[in-house]
């Protein structure tokens, strides 16, 4: 099955990041948490499957429609 | 001597338009897994309700001495039906002839379903496949003054298209690729949707734009679902056709047949004082933390009534119609998960335009308010935020329907303005909080001096922050009677109930033609 890319839907910052590279994730799990407008902003797998890569780190900026991460259902 | 003979043309004629573009041409639109016109009407209407109008127009083709040799069918199918045993206009674009591109009968055809549905004072529901106009069309046309274009006198062809706006719903379906002026008429509607895999929407199509740009994209790159739901030119998509026709019918359940009617209130079987415990938690304390507001409207509105509009556009704010106590609503609420529910430009302009459109029917609204203010920062500079929130602010302030407005949890800035209505009924939970700036911002421009001179800024600014966020209360709001009424969050169902109960006179007299129609 192909990967799915897990874009931000908003622009903000990195703010925790709650999931590693290789964990099993189910859906609707918090991957990370970013901050826009003073908001926490969790972002939730879309999709169960392994994380197989989390293209950002703590306090990056974020563009919306950023890929941040990728899942392998 | 009797007609026998005409009659027996007519029939056959009449036989001819329903074999469309023929079985090759209907076999085509198959393969392409798409519905027929036809299909699609019987799909959206009430079985057997539908009536055809103009059924043997059609071009018709002579040889030199004006004997005929047959005719093509108008590209465009038209009539009336029920949905709902309500009446309707449908009409749509045949796309097994000519390409649904208008052959001059369609044309006419097409332009006369808005005269039709103003005239009649029902609804119209537009099926959209083809495109504009041709190259080829222009010159060729017979009798009409050498083709130089419609008469000076002639009425505008696109006043109708604005005008029905403003007296009845009008609904778009796009089921195929839309192009050129088809897709000007997705734009000028109440509500539009599309289908996911098998339509496109576009100004111009990849021709066009390599012509133009030199820049080579497919259809799909240019106005597939997943650009056009972000645009903001067609409000939602569906699976399928059949899926997206089912959301036609829905969206006209909860208006009138046109302005000159109330909107249709339904019995109810959900309880108008059911109270949700989850109501009582579901703004977190702590007011970074966000929360699900679909979740809270599903909790307050009628079970499963609530149907919502446009949720990949300006998604900061979510809008929709409901129902409270059977009675058709239009909902407003903030998404704090999408820049803190921050009123964007294209937010602002999502609430402009569904504030008009419940103002145009007279439909009550009832909005939820977490708004933190106008988005700012760069982006939100380049684009012009301000002048569309002020467009969103102008409708609500101008607009003439019973409205209710529930404080939630912020309200900061001009952008909260737009959230009411003259004569709003305003309700406020605990949780809520406002003024002219957040906190966290708010503090740092009014006591910049005192952080500046303090020997540890951040720790001065987080403890004004601190000492400012204890002394809020939400009783002064209350004591003050600048709200109605300071209730417990579970109460806001009976409540909004009991209001729905006494607004009933009002939209009885709320009839006609509004000053401020909506616009695309």
């Amino acid at each position: 099955m192909a990967s799915v890319n897990v874009e931000s839907e908003v622009t903000g910052k990195v703010w925790k990041i709650e999931a590693n590279v290789g964990d099993n994730v189910s859906e609707g799990d918090v991957l990370m948490i970013l901050e826009s407008m003073k908001m926490e902003i969790p972002v939730e797998s879309p999709v169960s499957g392994i994380v197989r890569e989390l293209l950002v780190r703590k306090d990056d900026s974020i563009d919306e429609d950023q890929v941040i991460a990728v899942i392998e259902p | 001597m009797s007609w026998a003979t005409e009659v027996e043309e007519l029939r056959r004629r009449r036989k001819l338009a329903k074999q469309q573009g023929g079985k090759d041409g209907v076999a085509k639109q198959h393969a392409r897994g798409r519905l027929t016109i036809r299909e699609r009407i019987d799909t959206l209407l009430d079985p057997g309700s539908f009536q055809e109008q103009g059924l043997a127009t059609a071009v018709p083709d002579y040889d030199d001495e004006d004997k005929f040799l047959g005719f093509v069918p108008a590209n465009y199918v038209l009539g009336f039906g029920r949905i709902d045993n309500r009446r309707v206009v449908v009409g749509g674009e045949d796309f097994t002839l000519k390409g649904g591109s208008p052959n001059s009968a369609g044309l006419r055809k097409s332009i006369y379903a808005e005269h039709l549905a103003v005239q009649y004072k029902i609804p119209l529901v537009r099926m959209l496949e083809g495109g504009g106009g041709s190259v080829r069309s222009g010159g060729k046309r017979r009798g009409g003054g050498g083709g130089g274009g419609e008469s000076v006198f002639g009425e505008p062809r696109f006043k109708i298209i604005s005008d029905a706006l403003g007296e009845v719903p009008v609904v778009s379906m796009a089921g195929g690729a839309v192009a050129g002026f088809p897709a000007g008429r997705m734009a000028a509607s109440h509500f539009s949707v599309m289908t996911k895999y098998t339509a496109q929407i576009l100004i111009g199509g990849p021709k066009l734009v390599e012509r133009a740009l030199g820049v080579s994209l497919t259809k799909d790159e240019l106005g597939g679902a997943h650009i056009q739901t972000k645009s903001g030119l067609v409000d939602n998509v569906a699976d399928d056709e059949v899926a997206a026709l089912a959301q036609c019918r829905r969206f006209l359940s909860y208006l009138p047949s046109s302005v000159y009617e109330r909107t249709p209130r339904i019995e109810s079987n959900d309880d108008p004082g059911r109270m949700e415990e989850a109501l009582l938690s579901i703004i977190p304390r702590n007011s970074n933390e966000g929360f699900d507001a679909r979740q809270m409207v599903a909790m307050i509105m009628d079970k499963d009534s609530f149907f919502e509009l446009g949720a990949d556009y300006g998604s900061s704010q979510i809008v929709g119609l409901a129902r409270l106590a059977g009675q058709p609503v239009g909902v407003l609420a903030n998404d704090c998960r999408v820049y803190a529910g921050a009123m964007t430009a294209e937010a602002a302009q999502k609430y402009r335009r569904f504030v008009e459109m419940c103002d145009t029917f007279h439909v009550p609204v009832v909005n939820f308010i977490d708004q933190p203010g106008f988005m700012i920062g760069p982006e939100a500079e380049r684009k012009g935020t301000i002048r569309y929130g002020m467009a969103a602010v102008a409708a609500a302030s101008q607009a003439t329907i019973p409205w209710a407005s529930i404080q939630i949890h912020k309200g900061f800035g001009v952008a909260t303005a737009a959230h009411y209505a003259p004569n709003a009924y305003v309700l406020a939970w605990p949780s809520v909080e406002t003024g002219a700036l957040p906190l966290e911002g708010g503090v740092a421009v009014a006591y910049h001096r005192e952080i500046e001179s303090a020997d540890d800024p951040i720790a001065k600014r987080a403890e004004i922050e601190e000492r400012l966020r204890d002394a809020r209360s939400p009783f002064p709001r209350a004591e003050s009677f600048s709200v109605h009424e300071l209730i417990d969050p579970r109460e806001t169902r009976p409540v909004l109930c009991n209001w729905i109960e006494w607004i009933q006179p009002q939209l009885d007299t709320l009839t006609g033609p509004v000053r401020f129609g909506m616009r695309p």
